[in-house]
């Protein structure tokens, strides 16, 4: 599985969504993803590629483009 | 079956008084135990070591600096490797610097607030999310003290400190309900630990007369109700702080 499938996994399970719906995809602007639906994201994306997000990136993850970029930090490309 | 068997907790401040007593007896109690100190001693590796092979579970040592936020994270990441579920975490870890109002330095002030409220929310955030990752809930306690509850001449730094790390811990409570995750926070009197050492006897004696069971509490006194909030046994307590000070006022 390459990394960018591991991501979108992860957003497809944490949120409970299918693929078609990420791109463009922002926080707050579906019901799934709400602030817990945040943290079980956050949660399934740490897991995915065995990093610790720091808070502020936390807070940063505002979208799955975002998400992207914000990965990239620790050493993951997609 | 013991309260907490299968359960693991992470412990803060497990060098002595309070946080031993808490370390050794949600051990004994079957808790698996990540057991967190500022300091590394062959004292407390041994008594680990002990530990592990009388109750038959895993204590794993943490060593961190709460003024140290890279520390902290690191801590966590350590814990996280371990790919471990955690069940309760126990923030008992804390400092005092004792000066009067017009005479507390910033710096006291920072440093104490660093340690017993900042460095606690980062920790508990770090290891609240491990927790959601299991999807069981969990238990999260915060060591305040009565003087947070009623403020105490020339404990300015400390006494605000456990003030505020109360309203963070009622706050958490009101967030994390719905992960089925409980903070409550436990509000210690006059504890026989390191911390009165260094307090003249008299003093102590005045204090003890004004508490209804004319004593000093034990550590273990405190562990026996960290552990029972972090068992099942308080499912329904969330959000509260408890009082362990032997009738302090009544």
């Amino acid at each position: 599985m390459t990394n960018l499938e591991k991501y979108n996994k992860a957003f497809m399970e944490a949120l409970g969504i299918t693929e078609d719906k990420l791109a463009g995809l922002e926080y707050n602007t579906i019901p799934e993803w709400d602030s817990v639906g945040h943290m079980q994201l956050i949660a399934a994306i740490e897991d995915a590629f065995d990093i610790m997000i720091d808070t502020d990136d936390i807070i940063d993850l505002s979208s799955y483009e975002k998400g992207k970029e914000l990965i990239a930090k620790y050493e993951v490309e997609l | 079956m013991k309260s907490l068997e299968g359960k693991t907790a992470v412990i803060t401040g497990c060098l002595q008084g309070i946080g031993r007593a808490a370390m050794d007896m949600f051990a004994r109690n079957g808790a698996n135990v990540f057991a967190c100190s500022l300091k590394r001693t062959e004292e407390f590796e041994n008594h680990i070591e002990e530990l592990k092979n009388e109750c038959g579970v895993e204590i794993i040592p943490v060593y961190f600096d709460m003024m140290d936020d890279e520390s902290i994270k690191s801590a966590v990441k350590e814990i996280q490797k371990a790919k471990i579920p955690i069940d309760a975490l126990v923030n008992i870890a804390g400092t005092d610097k004792d000066a009067l109002f017009q005479m507390v330095k910033m710096d006291d002030l920072r440093s104490t607030y660093q340690v017993n409220v900042f460095a606690q929310i980062l920790f508990s955030q770090y290891i609240v999310k491990l927790m959601l990752r299991h999807g069981k809930g969990g238990s999260v306690i915060f060591t305040s003290s009565i003087s947070g509850l009623e403020g105490r001449a020339g404990q300015l730094a400390y006494a605000s400190s456990k003030a505020a790390i109360v309203a963070a811990a009622k706050t958490m409570a009101a967030e994390l309900g719905t992960s089925k995750i409980r903070v409550n926070t436990i509000a210690p009197g006059f504890i026989d630990t390191e911390m009165y050492k260094d307090v003249p006897k008299e003093t102590i004696e005045n204090k003890i007369k004004r508490t209804a069971l004319k004593r000093m509490g034990q550590p273990e006194e405190i562990a026996s109700v960290l552990m029972f909030l972090a068992s099942e046994r308080s499912s329904h307590i969330t959000g509260q702080v408890i009082r362990i000070d032997g009738g302090k006022g009544v």
